[in-house]
């Protein structure tokens, strides 16, 4: 008997005020002891569902609709209460994405180590534990806001780990972390996983990452699992086209030639009733069958996989249907747009930007490169007019001062220079349709009327990728994807014709599968409207793909520069290194 | 200065959506859907509903003028006069019907003028932030501890007219402070949305970014002031017109409640004049608050009955 058994599970939504939503639709797999499996799937695939339903986490209007979860002999879904309770963290502990802000802040570490044993009755060494996770003693003594973001998430990895659950469950348990420590967390998980032997379900948006670490992968998509293999076989042999869409968005930026894959098109609505596959209309090798026959989960490979083509051939290949391929000539000598000399930038004595220079050039992309503290912000800052340099200049084409812009003429300025932001969810007012956005810049900036801000804002929409412009002009931001509310976020930076693009961020919030493809418009933009680009990101394979030149930033200071091809396969500074370790890369590890 | 009261910023923003979305699926308007899905608010809503039709149909319901004093005075419930007469020989029911029109009104009047001032006061200052700030809040917090009755007695017994619009003045201006704290707590969290700072990008000025961006994230939190401050004017002018302070020749629940006591029903026994106007106060707050738990479940999605 497996130590966790899914079997048919289905989980439904059903609002009151909408239609219901089968988010987790007939799933069936078993996890053993000590196993590590991994559990992949985009935004709205139901995998997080499917982890709360494991943990019996289901709020309303979500329930489980059919099925059963048995854990270490006990039927999850059917017990009482108080039948789970003694389950709950001493035999099956989780770790979410906000784990990090589930610590009382009112009490020390310590105190919430000890209130964990005293809950269960147990006793144990919170110091172990917290080095377990690398952490020292004396935090024990501190409170939850003295600690970093990293720190927190793996202290409550270690308050997972204190009553030696058979079973933790992790829902991105280091997403929104930086890269680097994202890395030393997930390392260090592995370890303690084969040390202490737990079984783990990892669920992750992240192909690279989950990859890297399980020994075997599940892949879900619009409700269903559509391939289960061991991490070893999908490395070499992708079943599903989806997976193999999916490994196709890694690649080694250290390559001469770089393309990568994305998937274009978005899940399926479920809470229509779904006849054939349900990934049939975004799959480039799909055949008509596909979209009339629901393909059945069947041995395949050294899994299983539910692909008609799979089914019938054994083998499909998917792979290299849609890709951006990056393509960077020499850069021809133009004048910059905007010249950043020697800047720096004080905050009450603290030094955030120190020394840096740069020129942002029409059709070229420089990207600053570094983890959150480094500096990256404030330089974007800096460049937009928002603040002031403490010395240094920051001066856009015609010799006009940025950091001396003030009332109309910084208006004015703000024209050039459109923002593209890194959360597409925070950066559409959720009450404002996109007509309504696109209009402001170009009725204020452009000066169009009201009906021509119309017509155009159907144009940006167009420009976009947004086709046919007509059914998203009036939709709210909640009706449209990350990525489609992203290209939004795009149109509206462009809309008043600037010089300048500032991105700050702009795909790490969306998924895996979909970002080369957004990367692609960025670079087809820069390029066709001769715009300046300066790229913010943490991300070397996708500052790879775009940038012309790369500008490494570490505690306010550059610490490598140049072309991006030549910093990234001579890497001289540690902390590019370290960033490019960080990168998981599935493709290459055998 | 960023003393605050124990409320916690909410997600408002995803409550307006919830309305609006509403609204498109059923043509009814949105916030009116989820506030009649809540079963509190839906029984305030029906007593609310009760208590302005009367106050409209005032003249066909109510039996008498209320203030006919023809009839014999200081008498109990009877056939002819339901609850009974004052001292003065009016009809207690004819007077607690029309009593209602003020109170409404008072409500209404009161209740929307300091939700502005608390909206122009707590948006200001929330928003410009800095020495504006310093400046606004130090006259929130002034108005916060400021006694509220002692100041409402003052200003009531000392202004040179007199009248309803006079009692409407001194509750508006002494109650939009809380208001006005609660907008700004609220202002501030939404301001560094990122939402806002691409407005600015747009070239759009401050006003309109606060009207067209920010308020419409904020329309529960408005509503829910904006009822507080209702039960807050129509409590206040109860008091000032208990007190003696209120204008004597209107009709209005304190009033009665007044003239009840110095009439002394108490001692005649007379127990309907003095329970009905209390009652029918008793009745309009729990009215308000019964709404209030609804809007509440506006701007607080985990408080919806789903």
């Amino acid at each position: 008997m497996a130590l966790l058994e899914v079997d048919d599970l289905s989980v439904t939504y059903s609002p009151r005020d909408g239609t219901p939503v089968r988010a987790v639709d007939g799933v069936s797999f078993e996890i053993a002891d000590g196993e590590f499996v991994g559990l992949l799937g985009e935004s709205g695939s139901g995998k997080s569902t499917l982890g709360n339903a494991i943990l019996r986490l289901l709020d309303k209007p979500a329930a489980v609709s059919g099925g059963s979860v048995r854990f270490d002999g006990v039927a999850v879904t059917s017990a009482s209460e108080e039948e789970i309770r003694p389950l709950r963290w001493a035999k099956i502990s989780t770790v979410f994405q906000s784990s990090m802000n589930s610590l009382n802040p009112v009490i020390t570490i310590g105190a919430q180590f000890a209130d964990t044993f005293a809950a269960h009755g147990r006793e144990g060494d919170p110091a172990t534990l917290l080095d377990l996770v690398s952490l020292d003693a004396d935090v024990l003594r501190r409170y939850p806001h003295e600690l970093s973001g990293g720190m927190k998430q793996r202290v409550a990895l270690a308050l997972a780990l204190a009553l030696e659950p058979k079973f933790v469950l992790l829902d991105e348990p280091t997403t929104g972390l930086d890269v680097v420590v994202q890395h030393n967390i997930l390392q260090r998980l592995r370890e303690l996983q084969s040390q202490l032997g737990f079984a783990v379900l990892f669920i992750s948006h992240d192909l690279g990452t989950v990859m890297e670490m399980a020994d075997r992968v599940m892949v879900m998509y619009a409700g269903e699992l559509v391939e289960d293999q061991p991490a070893r076989a999908m490395m070499s042999a992708q079943l599903h086209p989806y997976t193999q869409g999916l490994l196709g968005s890694y690649a080694d930026p250290r390559a001469t030639e770089i393309s990568v894959d994305y998937i274009p098109g978005r899940p399926p609505d479920l809470s229509r009733p779904q006849v054939g596959c349900r990934f049939a209309a975004r799959c480039p090798v799909a055949i008509d069958d596909c979209s009339t026959q629901h393909p059945q989960l069947l041995p395949a490979g050294a899994g299983t996989a539910r692909c008609l083509l799979v089914e019938r051939a054994g083998l499909v290949d998917a792979r290299r249907a849609r890709s951006f391929v990056a393509v960077r000539a020499e850069a021809p000598a133009v004048d910059p747009v905007l010249t950043v000399t020697d800047a720096a930038k004080e905050y009450r004595g603290k030094r955030a930007v120190d020394g840096v220079s740069f020129e942002l050039r029409p059709g070229q992309v420089t990207a600053l490169v570094g983890q959150s503290g480094s500096g990256k912000t404030t330089i974007a800052r800096l460049v937009t007019g928002v603040e002031r340099p403490t010395s240094g200049s920051v001066t856009f084409t015609g010799g006009v001062d940025v950091g001396s812009l003030r009332g109309r003429k910084l208006r004015a300025y703000r024209r050039h220079t459109q923002l593209v932001f890194q959360d597409p969810f925070a950066a559409l007012n959720p009450t404002r349709t996109p007509a309504y956005a696109l209009s402001r810049p170009l009725q204020n900036h452009l000066g169009l009327s009201k009906a021509q801000a119309r017509t155009r804002a159907g144009e940006l929409l167009e420009t976009v990728g947004l086709h046919p412009a007509s059914q998203y002009l009036d939709k709210l931001p909640h009706q449209l994807s990350g990525g489609q509310r992203q290209r939004v976020v795009i149109a509206r930076a462009l809309a008043p014709e600037p010089r300048i693009l500032v991105a700050d961020e702009p795909i790490s919030m969306l998924d895996v599968s979909i970002r080369a493809e957004i990367l692609e418009l960025l670079d087809n933009l820069v390029r066709t409207r001769q715009l300046g680009m300066l790229y913010i990101t943490h991300d070397l394979l996708s500052a790879r793909l775009l940038a012309d030149e790369v500008l490494v930033l570490n505690e306010g200071q550059v610490v490598e520069r140049g072309r991006t091809l030549q910093v990234i396969q001579n890497a001289q500074a540690t902390y590019t290194q370290e960033l490019l370790d960080a990168i998981p890369n599935p493709v290459t590890r055998s | 200065m960023t003393t605050s009261l124990p409320i916690q910023p909410v997600d408002t923003e995803q409550a307006e959506v919830a309305a609006v979305e509403a609204a498109r699926a059923t043509k009814v308007p949105g916030w009116f859907v989820i506030l009649w899905r809540n079963r509190k608010c839906r029984i305030g809503l029906v007593m609310l509903a009760v208590f302005v039709f009367v106050a409209l149909l005032a003249p066909v319901l109510a039996p008498y003028a209320p203030r006919d004093n023809s009839f014999t005075a200081s008498v109990g419930p009877n056939g002819s006069n339901w609850l009974g007469t004052t001292a003065q020989g009016e009809d207690v029911l004819s007077q607690l019907v029309y009593g209602a029109r003020t109170s409404l009104l008072v409500g209404l009047a009161a209740g929307t003028l300091s939700t502005v001032i608390g909206l122009a006061v707590g948006l200001t200052a929330g928003y410009l932030r800095g020495l504006v700030d310093e400046v606004l809040s130090f006259f929130i917090n002034l108005a916060l501890v400021v006694p509220v009755l002692p100041l409402m007695i003052t200003l009531a017994a000392y202004a040179p007219v007199k009248g309803l619009w006079l009692i409407i003045f001194v509750i508006s201006i002494t109650g939009w402070a809380y208001g006005a704290r609660l907008k700004r707590s609220q202002i501030i969290t939404l301001r560094t949305r990122d939402y806002i700072t691409a407005a600015k990008f747009a070239g759009d000025s401050t006003a309109r970014i606060i009207v067209r961006e920010i308020l419409p994230n904020m329309t529960s939190l408005v509503v829910v002031g904006f009822m507080g401050a209702c039960l807050g004017a129509i409590g206040g002018e109860a008091g000032l017109a208990f007190l003696g302070l209120g204008d004597p020749t209107t009709t209005s629940w304190g009033t009665m409640l007044n003239q009840a006591n110095t009439g002394g029903a108490m001692l005649t026994g007379q127990w309907a004049w003095l329970i009905a106007p209390g009652v029918a106060f008793a009745g309009l707050m729990t009215a308000l608050t019964l709404i209030n738990f609804g809007v509440d479940a506006l701007s607080n999605p985990h408080l919806r009955e789903d």
